[in-house]
């Protein structure tokens, strides 16, 4: 969990572990935070802000979010909203499924080519979300 | 008493609505009035997993049994759907068009595929289960270990 | 009416802020693909968010938490949800205990941190065998 000194848009993917689109949703969100929008996300464990981390717990209060879930149970979204998290925005991965029929990744322990490709457009989706909640700035 | 018949299987809960019969396919018909409806089983929403797309044919379109009657696509495969008895369509759920994942969430309710104008139902009835049989059946593929359940 | 045979549920964290956390995630998905006629896996998430159908299963049937650090998130869920865990490890343990060289990235785990997901992953499938044997 990174620390914050600026704004910074906190991103917290569902990390599903049964699914391919789980581990694209955990995928997008370190092209996002480690790639494409380094200096202005961050993320943080799921888990963390149900078991009621503080530190966790005050990090998604005090920034805006956007959740990335695997499937259309949408535990990421709902997990953060519970937790009075500042929710900004939501994307699940089968609607980038839907705009790229072509990729179907199959496997989920580690991601196959069509799961990295899924992936890094759903992180660019993810990024225009972010530069416009800061106000355009990345 | 329970509409429906149900199992546990790992940590998934499979439901068999009763009043139905069953394709071996795992497609349900409902008989109403002078009409059937027609959806994707528990077992079979289960076994392909998340529903990205479906598409089914025309209204108006005539088809015969065991011709397809649509498809669906998942994360995992594109699934051809037969059509259990032979009618004409006389309605398609356009809810799915945008909401898929209703066949996931409601199968045998919100989640309806089609309805159909049946030509010969007494006799393409005779050909599929009852709801006790497929019930039946499907644990019998489930304790054959056909069919990989989604996990969460 | 209740069809598995006895099976054990695997509740593992997937924290997405350090590489123990993926390594938990990894060697959880192998011992599922080795395992699969005697492990059912529980999707923390959805556990957490109230998912009934894993609420059960781990109030029914034995479980090994698998947690990345001290944080202990799975185990801790498991405990507050659904029960105490048959067994419970922790990969930053595992990994001190085997005086293992820092461990990198978390994003893709590279061929150090594979080779402690794999060793993890041995150490869960012993940790299902012994509580099979004890559920029997």
């Amino acid at each position: 969990m990174e620390r914050t000194e600026q704004e910074k848009i906190i991103v917290i993917p569902c990390s599903g572990i049964g699914k391919a689109f789980g581990s694209i949703a955990r995928e997008a969100t370190y092209e996002l935070t480690e790639n494409l929008r380094s200096k202005t996300t961050g993320t943080v464990c799921l888990a963390l802000l149900v078991s009621g981390d503080e530190e966790s717990l005050n990090l998604v209060r005090e920034n805006k979010c956007i959740t990335v879930d695997g499937c259309p149970l949408q535990c990421a979204e709902k997990n953060v909203r519970l937790a009075g998290g500042n929710f900004a925005g939501s994307f699940r991965v089968v609607d980038a499924f839907k705009e790229n029929r072509h990729l179907k990744p199959k496997s989920v322990t580690f991601l196959d080519d069509d799961g990295q490709r899924l992936a890094k457009v759903l992180a660019e989706k993810m990024a225009s979300k972010v530069d416009e909640l800061l106000g355009g700035e990345s | 008493m329970s509409e429906y018949l149900q199992t546990v299987f790992d940590k998934f809960e499979l439901r068999v609505r009763k009043g139905c019969s069953y394709s071996r396919d795992g497609i349900w018909v409902r008989v109403e009035d002078d009409a059937v409806r027609i959806g994707l089983s528990d077992y079979l929403q289960r076994t392909s997993g998340d529903v990205a797309f479906v598409e089914t044919v025309k209204e108006g379109l005539s088809v015969e049994r065991e011709a397809e009657i649509g498809n669906m696509e998942t994360a995992k495969a594109v699934l051809s759907l037969s059509s259990p008895i032979s009618g004409t369509v006389v309605s398609v759920n356009s809810l799915l068009s945008d909401k898929p994942e209703l066949v996931n969430s409601d199968p045998y309710g919100e989640g309806w595929l089609a309805i159909l104008k049946p030509r010969d139902l007494e006799n393409d009835l005779k050909t599929l289960m009852s709801a006790e049989d497929y019930f039946d059946f499907m644990l019998g593929m489930l304790r054959g270990g056909q069919g990989k359940l989604g996990s969460g | 009416m209740q069809l598995s045979e006895k099976k054990v549920g695997i509740i593992s964290c997937r924290g997405e802020g350090c590489v123990e956390g993926t390594i938990s995630r990894v060697a959880t998905r192998l011992v599922l693909e080795k395992l699969p006629e005697k492990t059912v896996t529980i999707c923390l998430p959805l556990f957490l968010a109230g998912g009934k159908e894993e609420r059960a299963f781990a109030r029914d049937y034995p479980t090994i938490t698998v947690d990345g650090c001290e944080k202990l998130c799975a185990k801790i869920g498991t405990e507050r949800y659904s029960g105490k865990p048959a067994s419970s490890i922790v990969v930053t343990e595992l990994a001190r205990n085997w005086h293992c060289s820092k461990l990198n990235s978390r994003r893709k785990l590279d061929a150090d941190s594979v080779a402690v997901a794999e060793k993890v992953a041995e150490r869960i499938a012993e940790e299902v065998d012994e509580v099979l044997d004890r559920w029997r």
